[in-house]
């Protein structure tokens, strides 16, 4: 085994370890990283890197864009379920900024076809449409206080077209006195609308607070199950 | 799926039809000598080869090569043999990094209970994948997602550029940059630091 400099590029022993290369030529290669322990130690990085991609295929983060009478909504899902839906944002870009700093180190893939992320831009077609009351999707909530999830879960029930206080999920979730806990973590509801914290109003009669975009679109969420056309 | 595994893939895919003993043997008499240097100048060690060598074997009988005009089973048994010794390779670096970042570490970990080697070394293993993927998650747009497609998605490069909407060469031009980049921000994983 020698390290003299050889004449095989690194995109050979890339085209290698990808299996681009068949016959004659994949075999020169193979029988040269017997030879070079440069170029073989390049073909142990690659199948190391390699080997761990394909083993990190479940964390993947994908997402999805549409129109909607909301602008361009944005949806992104982990194998489990929606993991967040956002819209108000200038491009592309700002949604992914967004999902990286919510997930460090995920791997994110415009994926528009992925199941989940299908699924969403559909039901959320209908919805806008006035033809659907409730979302059948899966969301993953993993990433939240388990407080946050607790929720969330309770204003998943909250039905189409209807409005409880901020006071009653409090109760709901067994926390009575946590009406303005409750009412942070709606904040905080990564999958606006499918879990619809929009349904949560004061006890006063007014709105509360929204988190994307602001009450406006509490008030065109709250108008369109009413009935009423949103724009 | 490792290298060997994707060296037979298509052949796994088709119905199962083990090689005919006589072939088999037919070329192990003709190439074994051959195949057993090579595997013993990749790994470096006599009897990692014959382990390796019998993987060659096995798998040249449970999903043989297609053979007829034009094929080329020598070309075949190296490339299975190459990706095995790869593989082995590949995992024992991945092994020896996990356990050097675990001695450098200055903050003391608990040591792991002698029982529980399994358990700590996939422990140390999953650090190592995080870094990694890490850095993917920094490539440029397209490499990255080029990148995944290919190894964690397992598709081809003509489905990859369908998705990105790009030519194939492009797709597998992002493909490599993305390679050569993570090798060259992981420079730990490299051993040889000759230029």
């Amino acid at each position: 085994m020698s390290t003299v400099p050889c004449n095989v590029s690194e995109d050979e022993i890339l085209a290698y370890c990808a299996g681009d290369l068949d016959g004659e030529a994949e075999l020169a290669i193979a029988r040269h990283l017997a030879d070079c322990d440069l170029c073989r130690d390049d073909a142990i990085v690659f199948t190391l890197l390699r080997d761990d991609l394909a083993r990190d295929a479940a964390t993947a983060i994908r997402w999805h864009a549409f129109a909607t009478p909301f602008g361009t909504m944005f949806v992104a899902a982990s194998d489990r379920g929606l993991v967040r839906l956002s819209w108000n944002l200038p491009d592309a870009d700002a949604f992914e900024d967004e999902l990286r700093r919510r997930f460090p180190g995920r791997p994110l893939l415009h994926d528009p076809g992925a199941a989940h992320l299908a699924d969403a831009e559909r039901q959320l077609r209908e919805y806008f449409a006035g033809r659907r009351t409730r979302f059948d999707l899966p969301v993953d909530l993993d990433a939240l206080p388990a407080f946050d999830r607790r929720v969330l879960e309770a204003a998943r029930q909250i039905p189409f077209g209807t409005t409880v206080h901020y006071g009653d999920l409090a109760r709901r979730i067994d926390h009575p006195r946590a009406a303005r806990a409750v009412g942070n973590a709606l904040g905080r509801n990564p999958v606006a609308i499918v879990v619809p914290c929009h349904r949560v109003v004061r006890s006063d009669g007014s709105l509360g607070g929204y988190g994307i975009g602001g009450i406006t679109y509490k008030q065109k969420l709250l108008e369109l199950e009413a009935g009423r056309r949103v724009g | 799926m490792t290298l060997a595994e994707l060296a037979c893939a298509p052949v796994v895919m088709a119905p199962p039809r083990a090689a005919p003993q006589p072939a088999v043997e037919a070329w192990m008499h003709a190439y074994e000598p051959e195949l057993r240097r090579h595997l013993a100048r990749l790994v470096g060690s006599a009897d990692d080869a014959d382990d390796l060598l019998q993987q060659v074997w096995i798998t040249a009988h449970r999903s043989p090569p297609v053979t007829g005009p034009g094929s080329n089973v020598r070309a075949w048994l190296f490339r299975v043999a190459t990706n095995a010794a790869l593989d082995r390779l590949a995992r024992e670096r991945r092994r020896r990094i996990a356990l050097a970042h675990h001695e450098a570490k200055v903050i003391p970990e608990a040591p792991p209970p002698p029982d529980a080697d399994d358990a700590s070394a996939a422990r140390l293993d999953a650090r190592a994948r995080s870094r990694v993927r890490d850095h993917v998650a920094r490539l440029p747009r397209k490499q990255r997602e080029a990148v995944w497609l290919r190894w964690a998605e397992g598709l081809d490069y003509d489905t990859i550029a369908a998705r990105l909407g790009c030519s194939t060469d492009s797709a597998r031009a992002n493909v490599y940059q993305a390679m050569k980049r993570l090798r060259a921000e992981l420079a730990d994983l490299r051993e040889s630091r000759t230029p």
